[in-house]
Order: structure tokens, then sequence, then C-alpha cells
């Protein structure tokens, strides 16, 4: 039986289609825009730091947002803060132990109400299990997503062509809930911690 | 004039050098930014990224000193001082 063109033609068009739905974004940002910055209060000044080791995947077909799936993993060891010294506590097995725990994570569970605010502009309600600490903790937070289709080659020289995403939330934590001294110097650490995420991920496509 | 002798020779010069080296801390503190917080090795700076319009930290490897530097320094000069108080044939105590 001979299937006409045409009809190949459609085929291939719909499978080409249903293909491109759903891209996969890398997380890992060698340009150093991406990065997960912290404050928490202190006497003297607010303990403000930063962690860029940012790694990870995230499914998301742009149409449909509520989809989307995948984790980010943050590398213990690259949480910067400007005091050397206050850094090499922050690392310590007192603290974050970063030698023992080497990743924080964030897995996306799911992805609630979905608010358009442009036309690659949205608003996300995401669940997802945020693990410090060897303790995962439920945790529900607010995200902006901003697709960017065909920017990635102004972030590479057009060396590599595709899109990227970027995904801004911020939200809080307490350290006590996962088990970092918890109840202890309360008055030198604060317990609570607030969380800014600006996060960049691109999906290179073949021209 | 008869020149001193002994310690009496080193305490008006550590006297100096506690002067001194408190007014250089001070004026290495004012002059580096007057810091009030804690000392810092990297200073954070804000850039954006002109692609995804995105705010992000970045750090500038230089020396910040905060008030941990501050104290540490004026303490240092005081102990100077303090040293040439209770040193043998010292003067200071008794004279104005």
């Amino acid at each position: 039986m001979r299937i006409p063109s045409a009809t190949l033609l459609v085929v291939a068009a719909i499978f080409c289609h249903a293909q491109a739905e759903e891209l996969s974004f890398d997380f890992k940002d060698p340009r150093g825009v991406s990065q997960v910055a912290f404050s928490l209060d202190a006497p003297l000044e607010s303990i403000n730091g930063t962690a860029k080791g940012i790694a990870g995947t995230v499914l998301v077909d742009p149409d449909n947002l509520s989809t989307a799936r995948g984790k980010i993993v943050v590398a213990t060891k690259s949480l910067v803060v400007p005091n050397p010294i206050m850094r090499m506590h922050l690392l310590s097995k007192d603290w974050l132990n970063a030698r023992s725990n080497p990743e924080i994570s964030f897995e996306i569970k799911k992805v609630g109400r979905v608010t358009k605010k442009s036309a690659d502009a949205s608003e996300v309600e995401v669940t997802g299990t945020f693990t410090l600490s060897q303790v995962t903790k439920e945790v529900l937070t607010k995200a902006d997503v901003i697709y960017l289709p065909g920017k990635l080659g102004e972030t590479t020289n057009n060396k590599i062509h595709g899109d990227l995403l970027v995904v801004r939330s911020n939200f809080k934590i307490r350290r006590s809930d996962f088990g970092i001294r918890a109840g202890e110097f309360l008055d030198k650490v604060a317990d609570e911690i607030s969380l800014f995420v600006n996060l960049v991920g691109s999906a290179p496509r073949k021209i | 004039m008869k020149p001193r002798s002994g310690s009496n020779k080193v305490v008006p010069l550590l006297r100096a050098l506690a002067a001194l080296s408190a007014v250089a801390i001070l004026a290495c503190w004012i002059s580096l930014g007057a810091h009030m917080g804690w000392s810092q090795t990297r200073v954070p700076v804000q850039r954006t990224d002109a692609v995804t319009a995105s705010t992000f930290t970045d750090y500038e490897e230089r020396f910040l000193p905060g008030v941990d530097f501050l104290v540490a320094g004026l303490l240092g000069s005081a102990a100077i001082f303090a040293l040439t108080l209770v040193m043998p044939n010292s003067k200071a105590g008794t004279r104005r």
C-alpha cells in the first residue's frame, strides 16, 4: 500500500509538534547568573550570601506549565558569604556540614494554579520537597516563570541555539525544621532564613 | 638637654607607635568605606544580566575592613599604650 506523501508530511508535523511540546531545561549555568541568595537576621548585620553551584533538569511544556517536573540541586560547598570565617563556620559540621551533606535540593511535586502575566511570563504555585541537611520538608511557594524562546544564542555568542527559562521565587524556611542547631544561638543567628531563587535554564535546539 | 636612658627612651617611642597605629587603623577603616558590619574579603556587587533581565550578586575579591578590624586594631594600640604604663622606670603613672 502506498501512503500519500501529504499524509506522511502531516504525520511528521504532528510528531515534531508533540516532540517540541515538552522541553528539557538544564539549570547548570556557566555564566553565573543563576543563584540562590539567602538572608537571615543577626545582631551586627544580617547574614547575606549566595549559592551558585546549581544543577538539575526540569521538563517543561511552555504552553502548559502545570505539567512541569524536575529537580534543582545546589552544591552546599558553593555557599558564599563575604566574611571568610563566617563561611568556614557555615560549612562546618556544626552547621551545614557540607562534607556529609553535599547537596541541597528542591524537587517539584506538583504545579498548581498557573496565572498568565504576559505572553511569555506566568506565575505558578509550586509544591515541592526541599531537602537540607538530610531532612526533607514539603514547601509551597509561588514562582515567576519566564519563557524566552530563541534567547539561548544570545548567551553563547550564537554557538548554541535554543530557549531559556527564567524562574524566580522567594520563600522562607526555618533552620530548626531541618535540625540545624534547633533552638540554639537564636540571639546570634535567626531561625528564619529567607531564600531568593533566581534560576536560568537552557534548552538547546538543533537548527 | 640630657638624653634619656634605658626604658625612658622606649616609653615615648611605644606611645608614639600606639598613637600612630590607632590613627592609621582609623584612617584605613574610614578610607575603605567605614563598613559597620563584619570585615569582608569578597564584596558583593549587584549586576543585571542583559538577556534575562535577572539581577544577581557577584563578588569582587577585595578587603573591606569592618568594625571587627577597627576594634581589634584599636585594642592593639591600647595594649601597646598600656604596656608603657607597666614598664619599669616609667614615670607615666606619676607624671601628668
